[in-house]
């Protein structure tokens, strides 16, 4: 986070005695902060103003790795609170929760179905990254390991939520290496919790009973040296929660206070308290709201397929739309003798037309062409999408697997007809309506006239 | 240190609109902080869940909405059961029938559904059109009229149609006008703007900013509702203090996680309803933290849900 | 970033019509020349009671009082050279709409008016100069600097000073426009707010002259960071310039109406 002028100035010995070249000490610091000059050209900065500032320009929020190898996740690091304004860096990860409290064919079940979710988006690999294990209260510290030990085999990354030091130290020496977080530092236990975190190498999780609290437990963890943090916003209310998660980004990015600028957790499991519907709702509101990692009671498809799709809009780049993958999407059961549509690679196109293809019920090929993520005039004004493109790509990809002989082209582009007929012998090139809606009548009449 | 708490709360805040009469009229807005940051300043009213009923009846309806109807028979009845739903604010009356492209009912026929269902319910009613932009014209026109004093919501007023229903519901009926634009923050605006210049009151717009389903384009609807709250708050933006009301349940029912039957859908996608549900309540949810004032849902577990979460927010 | 900030000066002794008003207490010709800035989108409404010093606070109290009571509280900029009258202007002076506005100190004999603000919660405009009109962009900067020690001394937030670089008539003084300019930008890069009377750069210019000249400066002026200006809000071209400016800046939304807003 760079530093204006008069930040620095605030911190300059404001003396104007010009040993650095500058005139006015003003002039100097608006100078460093343009990086023009170093700030060491100037004798009279005194040690404790270099120290707030190396601290002032140290990035507003920490990124936090967890988990080894191929699930190592990085969390945190962002710059900005609304998407519009710069991408979001590191997605939110999901964690499935299972508890000591639970029998273990419960805690089988849960694993198992958290690992069922498992799917690809728009380039996207979708599952449950990780799993959350509660350690009830009065847990004896070998069966909490033991049920650590077999959520540790299911090979996500593991949040320890333990507050009792035996216990934790004994779920460490099962999964240390696969670096879990150890979600156990609270006001009461901070000191000894921070010293086994740090000696397992693993991210210690700070829990508080109230905001202020949470900032005073890690302004204490920090000043003991231990940075490795992440900050459980969840409170007994979701109000309060919510509030949290706010209030500890917040002051992080906008407000440069660091010592909020840590990753945090969200336990929205624990705030539905069972209410299905409701945890629906929570995990959408804090994926928006600043969790860097949320807590769910069970991942399931119902409650993946929204939420992955939530995730992906928010985190992609609001510069650079979305694209899906060139080929040939066959829809409602189609073959090689189906019709083919063609469009373009802009995601929400895709969804848009696919969706109403779908819809009508109609077998169908979908072609998808690379048109640099663009809208359909977008692109066909940009070049990329042209008779030349159309007729090459269906020449490479899809003459060879499709036997049928009809293109549809959308309606926005009907000029292309006879470009593309011309490139294309032996196609028929039909215009489809100017808009997507449109195309369930348009298929289903044409179904109906037999002319597919 | 203790903590430095540095509150974002403006002098300006979004305007209150009254949809409604007598002890269920409904206000929406009045927030001068971001959605639900009740804790920088006063979010103003609680935003609203409304339940949306169509003039189609209960056809093409999931299960568990029908089955909530059981026993309905009448628009009246469905209209009815709707306002007393758990959870509910209002009744949203889409008029799905009167799309020339699809039934195509009449403007007549039309108004007979829509005064059944308003002389039904005291619950507050909005009105929504049948998404052509010529047939709403003339069909919120006359919805404005057969609803004298009722004090209803019309949408939707779009670029092609707002003088008619801007006129009609504003101006001649004392009603309140919907502005709709698709996701487009200075099409948004201007709407506001060309319609207070028809001489609306700005107190009597509501916008629909537009909206999609999780998954499905949504980046564009947070950006849009991010930088509208920001813009009336931040830059006292006049023409984007409208509150916003957002239709979720049209939207989030047609796509394929909803509709796809757990025979026909992927592997493990599990039942059907659900699916449709989740997907209702947590657009919804993601619409209302970005700065929605109002979600129209359908599904009577949705519609408990979001209520439920409002409640545990403000 | 905010919206640019005009500040209506057409209320000022310097027009013997509104000096005669302010003698005479005679409401009519100043509340005209008033409603005609605001219509025009003037944001803050410049006070310029001259040195008014038998019954400067009396004077400005009524001042206050009259424009706020009959325009929703509009918010002022207090110019006299009596600083009394500018604290009684204060006390009477309803914040709904806006800080006060203490015009203006300088880093010489005025410096106190940074410490009147300071108390009284207002904005000052500082102006860089000092015993002497700044020559160059170092001494400006020497004086910026003075002056916003001293504010921050008495405890100012920073955003409250608003400095004005002193644009100077182009008409005798072209070769040093692009120095403001600059000195602008330096202002700007420091996170810091500024003004200044735009105006006088077209000083002595044929009259159909001024607002090309004022319009085409202030689009160059905002590029450079000016966040606000004490201008003629009656001058369309300008206001229709700023307005523009705005959009393209972001600062405001676009929307096809933008300009009749």
């Amino acid at each position: 986070m760079a530093l204006t002028g008069i930040q620095i100035f605030k911190l300059s010995p404001k003396k104007n005695c010009k040993e650095c070249g500058s005139p006015t000490c003003m002039a100097f610091c608006m100078k460093v902060a343009q990086g023009a000059v170093d700030i060491s050209a100037c004798p009279h900065f005194s040690p404790e103003a270099m120290a707030q500032l190396s601290e002032a320009t140290a990035p507003p929020m920490k990124t936090i790795k967890f988990g080894a190898g191929e699930n190592e996740y990085a969390l945190g690091g962002e710059t900005v609170l609304y998407r519009h304004e710069k991408t979001f860096v590191n997605k939110t990860r999901y964690a499935a929760a299972i508890c000591s409290c639970m029998d273990d064919a419960a805690i089988d079940a849960k694993i198992a179905a958290a690992k069922a979710v498992d799917y690809e988006r728009i380039g996207e690999r979708m599952y449950t990254e990780a799993l959350y294990v509660n350690c009830a209260e009065g847990t004896d510290a070998a069966k909490y390991a033991d049920i650590v030990a077999k959520a540790a085999a299911a090979e996500r990354p593991l949040i320890l939520n333990v507050k009792c030091a035996e216990a934790a130290k004994a779920a460490l020496a099962v999964c240390k290496d696969a670096k879990p977080i150890l979600n156990g530092a609270t006001a009461a236990n901070a000191a000894e919790m921070s010293a086994i975190a740090t000696e397992a190498g693993v991210v210690l999780g700070v829990s508080g009973t109230s905001v202020d609290e949470l900032y005073d437990t890690v302004a204490a963890l920090e000043a003991a040296g231990n940075k490795n943090l992440v900050i459980d916003v969840t409170m007994d209310t979701i109000k309060a929660t919510y509030e949290a998660a706010v209030e500890v980004r917040r002051a992080a990015l906008k407000n440069n206070d660091r010592t909020f600028g840590y990753p945090s957790i969200v336990n929205v499991a624990k705030l539905a308290d069972g209410d299905a519907a409701l945890e629906q709702a929570l995990a959408a509101t804090f994926t928006m709201k600043y969790g860097s990692i949320v807590v769910l009671s069970e991942m399931d498809y119902a409650m993946a397929l929204p939420l992955f799709g939530l995730r992906q809009n928010l985190f992609t780049d609001p510069q650079k739309p979305m694209k899906v993958a060139p080929g040939i999407y066959p829809l409602n059961g189609a073959d090689e003798n189906s019709v083919c549509l063609t469009t373009v690679d802009f995601a929400l196109t895709y969804f848009l037309v696919s969706g109403e293809l779908e819809r009508s019920g109609v077998p169908c090929n979908l072609i998808i062409q690379d048109a640099g993520g663009l809208s359909v005039l977008t692109s066909w004004a940009a070049g990329k999408l042209s008779s030349t493109s159309v007729s090459d790509f269906m020449k490479a990809e899809v003459e060879p697997k499709i036997a049928n002989r009809k293109l549809i082209i959308p309606g926005k582009v009907a000029v292309l007809k006879g470009d593309i007929e011309a490139k294309l012998p032996g196609w028929e090139v039909i215009v489809a309506p100017q808009e997507a809606v449109q195309l369930v009548k348009f298929l289903k009449d044409m179904q109906a006239n037999g002319q597919l | 240190m203790p903590f430095n708490r540095k509150p974002q709360k403006f002098s300006a805040s979004i305007r209150e609109v009254e949809i409604g009469t007598g002890e269920k009229a409904i206000k929406l807005g009045g927030a001068n902080v971001f959605p639900f940051y009740a804790f920088d300043g006063s979010i103003g009213n609680a935003p609203k869940v409304g339940v949306e009923i169509s003039d189609m009846g209960l056809e093409g309806e999931p299960e568990g909405v029908k089955a909530y109807y059981a026993g309905c028979t009448t628009m009246g009845e469905i209209a009815k059961k709707a306002a007393e739903m758990e959870g509910a604010d209002f009744v949203a009356l889409r008029l799905d029938g009167g799309d020339p492209n699809g039934v195509n009912k009449s403007v007549e026929e039309l108004i007979a559904v829509v005064k059944e269902v308003a002389e039904a319910i005291d619950a507050p009613l909005v009105i929504e059109g049948c998404k052509n932009a010529e047939k709403d014209g003339e069909l919120l026109t006359k919805c404005a009229e057969a609803l004298q004093g009722k004090n209803v919501l019309l949408m939707s007023a779009k670029e092609e149609n707002y003088k008619a229903v801007g006129a009609a519901a504003g101006l001649a009926y004392n009603q309140k006008v919907g502005a709709e634009s698709a996701v487009d923050i200075n099409l948004a605006k201007q709407l506001n703007v060309v319609t207070t210049q028809l001489g609306v009151k700005a107190e009597a717009i509501v916008m629909n900013v537009g909206t999609a389903t999780v998954g499905y384009g949504y980046d564009y609807v947070i950006s849009t509702m991010d930088r509208i709250r920001a813009a009336a708050l931040t830059q006292d933006d006049k023409m984007l203090q409208m509150p916003i009301i957002t239709p979720v349940a049209s939207e989030t029912w047609g796509v394929k996680e909803s509709t796809a039957d757990e025979a026909d859908a992927p592997e493990g996608w599990g039942c059907v309803e659900k699916r449709g549900i989740s997907m209702e309540v947590q657009t919804a949810a993601a619409d209302l933290v970005s700065g929605s004032d109002a979600v129209i849902l359908k599904h009577p577990a949705s519609v408990a849900a979001i209520a439920k979460m409002i409640k545990a927010l403000v | 970033m905010g919206k640019f900030i005009t500040i209506g000066e057409r209320i000022s002794v310097t027009a013997p019509s509104i000096n005669r008003a302010f003698q005479e207490r005679n409401a009519e010709p100043i509340l005209t020349r008033a409603k005609q800035q605001i219509d025009a989108g003037a944001v803050y409404i410049d006070v310029n009671i001259g040195p008014a010093e038998n019954d400067g606070e009396e004077l400005m109290k009524w001042a206050v009082e009259l424009l706020q009571g009959e325009f929703d509280n509009v918010p002022l900029a207090l110019d006299t050279a009596n600083k009394k009258a500018i604290e009684a202007g204060i006390s009477v002076y309803n914040r709904s709409k806006g800080k006060p506005i203490v015009n203006s100190a300088d880093a010489d004999a005025r410096i106190e008016y940074v410490d009147l603000a300071a108390a009284n919660d207002a904005i000052v405009i500082a102006l860089c100069n000092g015993a002497g009109i700044a020559g160059n962009n170092d001494e400006r900067m020497e004086y910026l600097q003075i002056l916003l020690e001293r504010g921050l001394e008495h405890g100012m937030d920073d955003q409250d000073l608003w400095f004005d670089p002193l644009f100077v008539v182009v008409k005798g003084m072209q070769d040093k426009q692009m120095q403001i300019l600059e000195f602008i930008k330096m202002i700007s890069d420091m996170g810091l707010n500024s003004t200044g009377g735009l105006s006088n750069n077209s000083n002595g210019a044929p009259k159909t002259l001024r607002p090309i000249m004022d319009s085409a400066l202030v689009a160059m002026c905002m590029m450079q960071g000016l966040t606000s200006a004490i201008v003629n809000p009656n001058d369309l071209r300008l206001m229709e310039t700023i307005k523009t400016c705005d959009v393209i800046k972001g600062n405001t939304l676009y929307a096809d109406s933008y300009l009749e807003l």
